[in-house]
């Protein structure tokens, strides 16, 4: 999906829909195997896994305190894949053009800085964290809770050095409060079907089960 | 002790490297202009990035060191002195070798980045390894710090150094020139005549080969022989 104002809706819509019911959670993750890249989202986002085995571990408390675990982990899981699904098919200047055509040039703008400048503080730590794993392996030093201190002291030493430089330079170039920015945006043959279905399966999410059986017989 | 690549190909969506040749006990440098490939290649040649094609072998090396460009990586000690015990090294010694007496209770990220880069290097250079790769060394560095790498760098022997670099102006004695042109790892030669066909050479030592006047090595030393030469 190009359009990120699409992008948006559907995310949206599908978040809440997968939130709502089970059975809506299992239409959105149908969704997500046919609108998106699907499982080669998976593939790319190194920690997906790990963040939804998180999840499984959240489910599993829930269940051993007398709640609907399973419940919790399909809907979870789902909203993560859409989430998964966001990060990776963002394109950047994205949220800044998004913010813009939402909220205009002054708050908009903001924060669609705040949102540009936050998505590449991430990448910039994933990055920082796979240096480290490799200064680690060849010292060799076995990481552990004595190795978690100067490894995360790195890590926010380097992005508040980093965002010190950014306020300079931002203050240097004039910037206060606001911009002018003219957003652009492309879009794809499916992206209006996709976004469309994405609002059908709100609409079914609010509609009990029964009655869609109903309405079908 | 050798370490090889053998027609290793690290591939990316719009960029790729390939490097083929053979690297043997001495000191190696390799240029290349800003994101041509040093720092993938310094991955490779450590064993942390592997290739998508072909391989790198490390035959006889038992000990591998990479020094990467920004110091801050390596830390993984709380204070100063801890960092260089990190390393199996005695504080004392390295902190004085650093000039930096009096500063082992401090956090290292005190430091500026080139007191940090400076503590790293003595540290990574008061051992031996078999293969040492330092990835842009002189960065953050000033002139004087600069030359006691080089000296430092010279002393090495017996095992394979190869420096990364886009250094212009110090470098150590170097048996062999390595460039990147246009994704490929080229063996441009021994020294001295790989200077004449040395396309990343310095302005300094482009002046002196268009001159006629090839340097015995890049040194320092070496050229300020060879620009006395040029006065003559």
């Amino acid at each position: 999906m190009l359009d990120a104002r699409m992008r948006l809706l559907a995310t949206v819509m599908l978040s809440v829909a997968a939130f709502l019911s089970i059975f809506a959670a299992v239409l959105v993750f149908l969704w997500w195997l046919v609108c998106t890249p699907g499982i080669r989202v998976l593939q790319k986002s190194r920690y997906g896994l790990l963040i939804i085995a998180f999840s499984g571990i959240i489910s599993v408390l829930i269940w051993f305190s007398g709640g609907d675990g399973l419940s919790y982990f399909i809907r979870m899981s789902v909203i993560l894949l859409i989430a998964f699904w966001v990060f990776h098919d963002r394109a950047p200047g994205e949220f800044m053009d998004l913010s813009v055509w939402l909220f205009g040039n002054k708050s908009g703008f903001d924060i669609g800085l705040a949102a540009e400048m936050s998505i590449q503080s991430m990448e910039f730590i994933a990055d920082e964290i796979t240096r480290l794993r490799f200064a680690f392996r060849l010292k060799p030093v076995k990481p552990g809770i004595g190795t978690i201190i100067p490894a995360g002291g790195m890590l926010i030493h380097t992005q508040m050095k980093r965002a010190e430089d950014q306020a300079d330079l931002l203050s240097m170039r004039g910037y206060i409060h606001g911009g002018t920015i003219c957003p652009s945006f492309h879009r794809a043959n499916g992206d209006i079907p996709a976004a469309v279905l994405s609002i059908l399966i709100l609409i079914v999410a609010f509609i009990p089960v029964r009655d869609i059986f109903i309405l079908l017989q | 002790m050798e370490l090889v690549f053998d027609h290793a190909v690290f591939l990316r969506k719009d960029w790729q490297l390939e490097a083929d040749g053979r690297f043997l006990p001495g000191i190696h440098l390799v240029s290349g202009k800003i994101g041509a490939g040093k720092t993938t290649l310094s991955l490779m040649a450590a064993g942390l990035l592997s290739p998508d094609k072909g391989s790198v072998k490390r035959n006889d090396i038992h000990s591998v060191m990479l020094s990467m460009q920004f110091p801050e990586y390596h830390v993984t000690g709380s204070t100063i002195s801890a960092e260089v015990r990190s390393w199996g090294l005695d504080p004392d010694i390295v902190l004085a070798s650093a000039g930096l007496e009096g500063y082992g209770k401090k956090d290292p990220f005190r430091l500026s980045r080139g007191e940090l880069k400076r503590l790293h290097l003595h540290c990574i250079l008061s051992r031996d390894w078999d293969l040492l790769i330092l990835d842009e060394p002189f960065s953050a560095l000033d002139c004087r710090e600069k030359k006691d790498v080089c000296q430092r760098i010279d002393q090495k022997t017996g095992g394979i150094v190869i420096i990364c670099t886009h250094e212009q102006r110090f470098f150590p004695h170097v048996d062999v020139i390595w460039e990147i042109q246009c994704g490929t790892l080229v063996r441009t030669g021994e020294l001295p005549h790989a200077l004449t066909r040395w396309s990343h050479a310095p302005a300094r030592i482009r002046k002196l080969v268009e001159k006629g006047i090839i340097p015995e090595n890049i040194s320092e030393s070496d050229i300020m022989e060879a620009s006395c030469w040029m006065h003559e």
